[in-house]
């Protein structure tokens, strides 16, 4: 394991008697105690929890602080409480994805302020194990739930032997259509990228203000989980001090130049996404298809209501006929810090939301989460919900299907923050512009690979 | 402060320097051809506030369906409940706090530069002029920058995440203690003070007593100054608070922008943000209105007496 | 503002009639010293704790490298040399730059014509047209973009319906080769007014009797205008001049909030507070992102020097 990080806190300990002493005024009201630094690695061979020491904590009155950004999760806090009485959570939207990461750094960094279990994204758990700022949760229960997942899904919360979050959930990819624009233009849902490049095509001629599809330059999130699905390992960390970075395979170019061609042709729009444009862009037929994850349907039926019987769902198209690989964008994990005094309170918290049947079917119905638990995945009023919007299609059943297909095999990096930030300022700046996407590649693998370099990382 | 008449600077700040101008302007003809041509130019100022009036009143699908500058299906009053029940009613807190920011750094570095600049003015003392010549130099150091390392000593001592850290780096204004210097220059009167030393008040009672009354445009003038740029901060509360409840409202809602334009399952929020933003602005505008004639007389000692 | 011509020692304390001791000051001069000490020691401590130990942190902290493999060490001036050869870092400085060149004269020259118009007298609705232009300041830097964020919208916004209904292209707003000229027009809009008030409040200020003998020789309102009343508000002047080259130095907020809306067109580093923030708490390179807020810093101080330096020997000559 990684030495654990003390940012700050012994370097600077002769300054800050400098900065106590003129800044007496302040140290007065401050109030905090230095609680937090109980933040030492214990490795993952631990013994494991007894279930007495659980049934103890959980009947020792105690507060939890829950940062999520998922729309009322009050909803399953209020199940875990009747459920633990003695429990009480504390729940806070401290913003979504970025912005609540850098106050989680923010927090961790001054040693107070952090929650006690925390919204993480899939991609950025590395991030956060780095600095030893994650609590293995293996020894709380949760290494027993490996069955109950999907073993692509397994590799994503696991790094060697420990546990780092608990899914709440995945965005396996597949693509939705406006069926009445197809049928329209007299096209039918492609089922390779060489058909969905020619019906793009199609659609600019038949049809001048619609584009068959969006490729977002701001984006990355969507674009990793296309390299994913063509089989790109691109990003891998080995827990310590060594990170792969790989972007100039065949798997990669395959994608960036199939892209590029069809950008510069316009033959697909290139609109930022997840803003008020794009929002009407989907609801008034400018883009006849979305390339989405898991979450993207219950999220369209949202966004685009006008449009509800519309649209179909279907896999992505295959790089080669009968493929059936896709990728995953987006998802969240429920991960406990390595800070709380209350770890098995904690843990139980994230495991509770989004393993309790009744929780996690209310994620999974009520806020549509795509819960890939099992508890929810073979449940057959979530299999066989068939909405209106997607004219009765069994969407779940889909995604769910899908989500078997996702390769295993998907590594991050230990900061993708500044991955993510930089493909916008490179390869995103380049989709956005019609520009060249080779180079715009290149000069991200070159930016993310420098950036590692200079954070002391052996680049591979 | 009785008979001593400040000097007539004083007067003039004091009062709305309007009335002493009729007379002296040019011949008090009014010129319609000019009125009109800077007519011409006001919608560009105000355009943009209609535009948030008339947005407020708008839903979600609305807002992007119908003409961007009139009305469509009247929605205030449901604006109005989602910005104030949303997220359990968070937005009342950032009211408050914003309130409670701008008002306590307010007062607090209205009266440290009220201090501070009437002592430079008023007494000569060792290491006096370079103090001021520092405070001085420190106008130009811009506060953003500043932010930064301010945080990470704020971790330190762990006052990052507290409603102090916004408070504690407002309450500094060295613009503040130079326009009090120039100030009480001319409006505390040095015989005054000495009549009183001679009634045998102390020096600190002579403050008190007798110099800040004099001082109080000036003072309202740095509590304004002061008031409006927290009221405004956003860089400083954005990076030091994490917890939505200690926000003022420009975080709060700069970060409801950024989830209605965030993605994955969240809630389309932009009504309720240009809604929120309407709220937000009003009881600014109120108080602009209202307090103008402080502020320019305020804004006049530091501009001219430079 | 300058320091050297309103640092005159105040009157009142050393008054020389009454006798003291030769050496050392009397009771009453150090009575008085003692007061203005603890009158100046609030704000002092303020001031040292909240200003000047910052600066001398940030400057500590910009001699150190923390790496997130590796721990911490020091690097001595390494961080400023890297600052001074990065690119990213560069372009900002350059685009606020040429931000400053074009756009504070326009807002400054508009809000000048403001001023002089609103203080010939001559207009009708004179208090209307002061508090209309007065008003955006009222509206915090982050409403006021949210808005204009709205109103520059490439497919719903105002201007591009209303191009739509004649018939016009959509005019690019967001773009890239817009983006700039689109942020000085919110800055432009927002400060004009306060401007304006700081310029209005100086010529009020000004003395009537100056104009009168110039209006009896026959000089016209312009050419008093120009040769008397500007003349005379050139403190006042040169205090707007300054308070935006630090502003437009400083720009953070306005791009930080449209990156949401053109988030391709303004990248991490478009200007350099938002690079210093990015630094910070995106690539969590804190000891670099310190060198970079110290040099800005240093960089602003010396610009605005400069401002002040040459104005003054503009007035001497």
């Amino acid at each position: 394991m990684s030495a654990p990080r003390k940012p700050l806190r012994s370097r600077s300990r002769a300054l800050a008697a400098v900065v106590a002493a003129s800044a007496l005024a302040l140290s007065a009201c401050g109030g905090g105690d230095d609680a937090g630094g109980s933040g030492d690695d214990g490795g993952s061979s631990v013994e494991p929890v007894s279930q007495e020491e659980i049934d103890e904590a959980m009947s020792t009155p105690t507060t939890l602080t829950f940062w999520t950004w998922l729309p009322d999760a009050q909803k399953e806090v209020d199940l875990f409480e009747a459920a633990y009485p003695d429990i009480d959570v504390e729940l806070v939207n401290a913003g979504q994805g970025l912005d609540q990461y850098t106050k989680l750094r923010t927090a961790i960094r001054a040693g107070e302020g952090a929650p006690d279990v925390v919204q993480i994204e899939y991609q950025y758990l590395p991030s956060f194990t780095l600095g030893g700022d994650l609590l293995d949760l293996g020894p709380y229960g949760a290494a027993e739930l490996e069955d109950t997942y999907p073993e692509w899904v397994w590799e994503q919360i696991t790094q060697g032997e420990g546990v780092y979050g608990i899914p709440q959930d995945i965005g396996p990819m597949g693509s939705l259509y406006r069926q009445d624009i197809l049928d329209e233009v007299g096209i039918t849902a492609p089922t390779t990228w060489d058909e969905f490049a020619e019906a793009a095509r199609t659609m600019r001629q038949a049809k001048p203000d619609t584009y068959l599809t969006n490729m977002p330059g701001n984006d990355p999130g969507q674009f990793v989980g296309l390299l994913w699905q063509n089989g790109a390992k691109p990003f891998g960390f080995d827990g310590d001090q060594t990170v792969t970075i790989d972007l100039d395979t065949p798997e990669v170019t395959e994608v960036v130049d199939y892209w590029q061609g069809l950008i510069q042709e316009d033959a697909v729009s290139t609109d930022a996404d997840f803003n008020d444009q794009w929002y009407q862009g989907l609801s008034n037929g400018k883009y006849a298809s979305w390339q989405t994850a898991a979450w993207g349907p219950v999220f369209l039926q949202g966004t685009a209501a006008n449009t509800s019987g519309l649209w179909r769902a279907a896999p992505l198209p295959a790089w080669e006929e009968g493929d059936t690989a896709t990728g995953n964008w987006g998802g969240s994990t429920d991960a406990v810090l390595s800070s709380t005094e209350n770890p098995i309170a904690a843990a139980q918290l994230a495991k509770f939301i989004n393993t309790d049947p009744e929780s996690a079917l209310t994620m999974a119905t009520e806020q549509f989460l795509f819960v890939p638990s099992d508890v929810v995945l073979e449940d057959p009023t979530f299999l066989e919900a068939a909405p209106e919007f997607f004219g009765g299609q069994q969407v779940n059943q889909l995604y769910t299907d899908l989500s078997e297909e996702v390769d295993t095999d998907f590594g991050w990096l230990p900061f993708m923050d500044y991955v993510y930030n930089s493909f916008n300022d490179t390869l995103g700046t380049a989709i956005d512009e019609g520009g060249d996407m080779e180079a715009g590649l290149q000069a991200w693998e070159e930016d993310i690979t420098s950036y590692a370099e200079q954070q002391g990382f052996t680049v591979q | 402060m009785t008979a001593t008449t400040p000097a007539p600077t004083v007067d003039a700040l004091a009062a709305d320097p309007a009335p002493r101008r009729r007379g002296r302007g040019s011949t008090g003809r009014r010129s319609p051809l000019l009125t009109v041509l800077v007519l011409l130019t006001l919608p560009y100022f105000l355009l943009p506030l209609f535009w948030l009036v008339v947005a407020s009143t708008k839903d979600n699908a609305d807002l992007f369906t119908s003409f961007g500058l009139w009305f469509a299906d009247f929605n205030l009053l449901n604006n109005l409940q989602d910005v104030f029940t949303a997220q359990g009613g968070v937005f009342w807190s950032w009211i408050g706090n914003t309130v409670l920011y701008a008002g306590v750094a307010g007062v607090g570095a209205a009266f440290l530069a009220t201090a501070a600049g009437y002592a430079f003015a008023k007494y000569s003392f060792p290491a006096g002029t370079a103090m001021f010549s520092v405070v001085l130099g420190a106008i130009m150091v811009p506060t953003t920058a500043l932010a930064i390392p301010t945080y990470l000593l704020f971790a330190e001592v762990d006052l990052t995440n507290t409603r102090w850290a916004v408070i504690l780096p407002s309450l500094v204004s060295p613009f503040g203690v130079y326009l009090m210097r120039v100030y009480a220059a001319d409006a505390v009167p040095s015989e005054l003070m000495e009549a009183a030393r001679v009634d045998g008040a102390g020096e600190l009672r002579i403050f008190f007593t007798v110099a800040l009354r004099l001082l109080a445009p000036g003072f309202i003038t740095v509590l304004l100054f002061q008031l409006v740029a927290t009221w405004n901060n956003y860089f400083l509360p954005l990076i030091m608070l994490s917890t939505p409840s200690k926000f003022p409202l420009t975080v709060g809602l700069a970060q409801w922008q950024s989830t209605a334009a965030g993605g994955s399952g969240a809630q389309a929020l932009f009504s309720s943000v240009i809604t929120g933003s309407l709220v937000s602005v009003v009881p600014l505008v109120i108080a602009f209105l209202y307090l103008q004639k402080y502020w320019q007389a305020g804004l006049a000692t530091g501009g001219v007496k430079g | 503002m300058s320091a050297p011509t309103t640092a005159r020692p105040a009157g009142g304390a050393s008054a020389p009639g009454r006798a003291g001791p030769r050496r050392g000051p009397s009771p009453s001069v150090r009575r008085q010293r003692r007061a203005a000490y603890l009158l100046v020691a609030p704000f002092m401590l303020v001031f040292a704790a909240m200003l000047v130990v910052p600066l001398v942190y940030a400057a500590y902290l910009s001699l150190f490298r923390e790496q997130l493999v590796g721990g911490n060490s020091f690097v001595g001036l390494e961080n400023y040399a890297r600052a001074l050869g990065d690119a990213a870092f560069g372009s900002g400085v350059v685009r606020v730059t040429l931000f400053l060149v074009i756009q504070v004269p326009i807002m400054l020259g508009l809000a000048l014509l403001f001023a002089l118009a609103l203080d010939s007298g001559r207009l009708y609705a004179q208090r209307f047209v002061r508090l209309s232009i007065f008003l955006p300041y009222a509206v915090p830097s982050v409403v006021a973009t949210l808005m204009w964020g709205y109103l520059y919208g490439p497919d719903f916004g105002p201007f591009t319906q209303v191009a739509e209904m004649v018939g016009l292209p959509a005019p690019p707003f967001l773009s890239s080769g817009w983006m700039l000229g689109s942020l000085m027009n919110i800055l432009t809009w927002e400060f004009i007014g306060y401007n304006m008030i700081i310029m209005y409040a100086a010529l009020r200020a000004v003395p009537a009797d100056l104009y009168e003998a110039a209006r009896m020789d026959g000089a016209g309102e312009f050419r008093i205008a120009w040769s008397i009343k500007i003349p005379a508000i050139r403190s006042a002047i040169l205090l707007t001049v300054i308070f935006s080259v630090i502003g437009s130095y400083q720009l953070f907020n306005e791009p930080n909030l449209l990156q949401t809306v053109a988030p391709n067109v303004i990248d991490s580093a478009y200007t350099p507070n938002l690079y210093a923030y990015n630094l910070a708490f995106t690539s969590q390179d804190l000891n670099y992102s310190a060198a970079v807020a110290f040099l800005l810093a240093a960089g602003i101080a010396v610009v605005s020097y400069v401002v002040q330096l040459t104005s003054q020997r503009r007035a001497r000559s």
